[in-house]
């Protein structure tokens, strides 16, 4: 049973690992004005209904991973409630990755779901 | 399991522990950002509850420190400054990293930084000698204490931006977030905690030094990029402009006889710059990130 648990978290984490950037790419293509890290954590609770994809903590490295890379970019502004925030948004290069993204998402998705489906059976 | 946030992020710091300063400053920015806007939201809609009674659910969600410090461990390898020191082996012959140092972009990256340093120098030592002096002056008076504080919050911002600064040429890993105070103090409170912050300090000192410093590492690197390029050109410049280098005095020829090694000295010299550039470099970023950077 440990093994079981501890089989799926790791599998769950390596599954995360390339797919929380493409979430976090997407939910800022379609954010209006740029958005600070608990809104879009708390935008992609309501987007994972039941199954919690990853630890909303986990997302903050992968934001700053995006914005190493030039996929988005960020400010910092004070807030009145608390402490300053950093607002991201997506730069052009980010759009473009995430068209090219998108497009393997769906390769990789159509390749996996028939195998499991058995489509090509030998 | 954890009475408040300062536990939470005193338990994180353990895991973090060994990581780079500058990234244990940023991760712990970033979870009690979370963790602080999180907190006010569930109390706002249960008045009732503590933070203590709030935090465990949102915990549950943000992830327990261990989680969160593998996963800030497992990105940063992949993140690394602009022009970060490689880690490989240089397996160059002498003269190979001597000479290599021209395709360097991190050896360019610091000679820009030091060519350039005199305009942060009289922007932030500008302002932290001229604003210093005036809201210091203003402290006799009682309006004087919030433009006090507000001289030294601008100090945090400076410090802020002139890592991003260090971190993009010099290649040293900086802070990418802001330093928070303690949230739930009174006003003046927070304004005793500001003004007893070594950090705000430690930026005013280096906004200080840095107006100096600044006119040092521009003089010297532009002297010595302007001696390398006329030294590589000189025989150009005297045999065909007819300028003389003025090596033997005012308005002097070289003798001809002696200009290839001019030039060639100018060839070195350029190199040697750009070393130079990258020793000062890399002295200074330490410096800068001792100065503003949590230990």
């Amino acid at each position: 049973m440990a093994y079981t648990t501890d089989a799926n978290k790791k599998f769950q984490k390596e599954l995360n690992s390339g797919t929380a950037a493409l979430v976090l790419l997407s939910i800022l293509a379609r954010a209006d004005k740029p958005m600070y890290g608990y809104r879009i954590a708390k935008l992609m609770e309501v987007d994972e209904k039941n199954v919690p994809m990853m630890k909303q903590g986990a997302l903050y490295p992968v934001l700053r991973s995006l914005e190493s890379s030039g996929l988005l970019e960020s400010h910092v502004d004070p807030s009145i409630s608390g402490p300053p925030r950093r607002y991201y948004k997506i730069t052009e290069t980010g759009l473009e990755a995430l068209k090219n993204w998108v497009t393997i998402w769906d390769q990789t998705k159509d390749f996996v779901d028939d195998i499991l489906k058995g489509k090509n059976d030998v | 399991m954890f009475k408040n946030v300062r536990d939470y992020l005193e338990k994180l710091k353990k895991e973090l522990q060994g990581c780079d300063p500058a990234l244990i400053q940023d991760a712990l920015s970033d979870a009690e950002g979370h963790l602080r806007t999180a907190i006010d939201e569930a109390i706002s809609k249960n008045p009732d509850q503590s933070e203590t009674e709030v935090l465990g659910p949102i915990i549950e969600k943000y992830g327990i420190p261990s989680e969160i410090a593998s996963a800030y461990r497992s990105i940063e390898t992949h993140i690394t400054p602009a022009l970060a020191v490689s880690t490989r082996p240089d397996k160059r012959s002498f003269w190979g990293k001597f000479f290599g140092v021209l395709a360097e972009s991190r050896a360019w990256g610091a000679f820009f930084y030091m060519l350039l340093a005199f305009i942060p120098g009289i922007i932030f030592g500008g302002w932290a000698l001229f604003a210093g002096l005036i809201s210091a002056f203003s402290l006799l008076f009682i309006i004087g204490l919030p433009i006090f504080g507000l001289f030294l919050l601008s100090l945090r911002g400076i410090a802020l931006l002139e890592g991003r600064i260090i971190e993009a040429l010099l290649g040293v890993r900086m802070p990418r977030r802001p330093l928070f105070l303690k949230k739930g103090l009174s006003w003046s409170d927070r304004y005793i905690a500001l003004v007893k912050d070594k950090y705000s300090w430690r930026a005013l000192l280096y906004a200080v030094l840095l107006f100096p410093l600044g006119f040092i590492y521009s003089g010297l690197f532009s002297l010595l990029f302007v001696f390398s390029l006329g030294f590589i050109t000189s025989p150009v410049l005297e045999l065909v402009f007819r300028v003389p280098l003025d090596l033997f005095g005012d308005n002097i020829f070289t003798p001809v006889w002696f200009l290839p090694i001019v030039s060639v000295a100018g060839l070195l010299l350029l190199p040697l710059t750009l070393h130079l550039a990258k020793l000062a470099g890399k002295i200074h970023g330490r410096f800068a990130k001792s100065m503003f950077v949590r230990k």
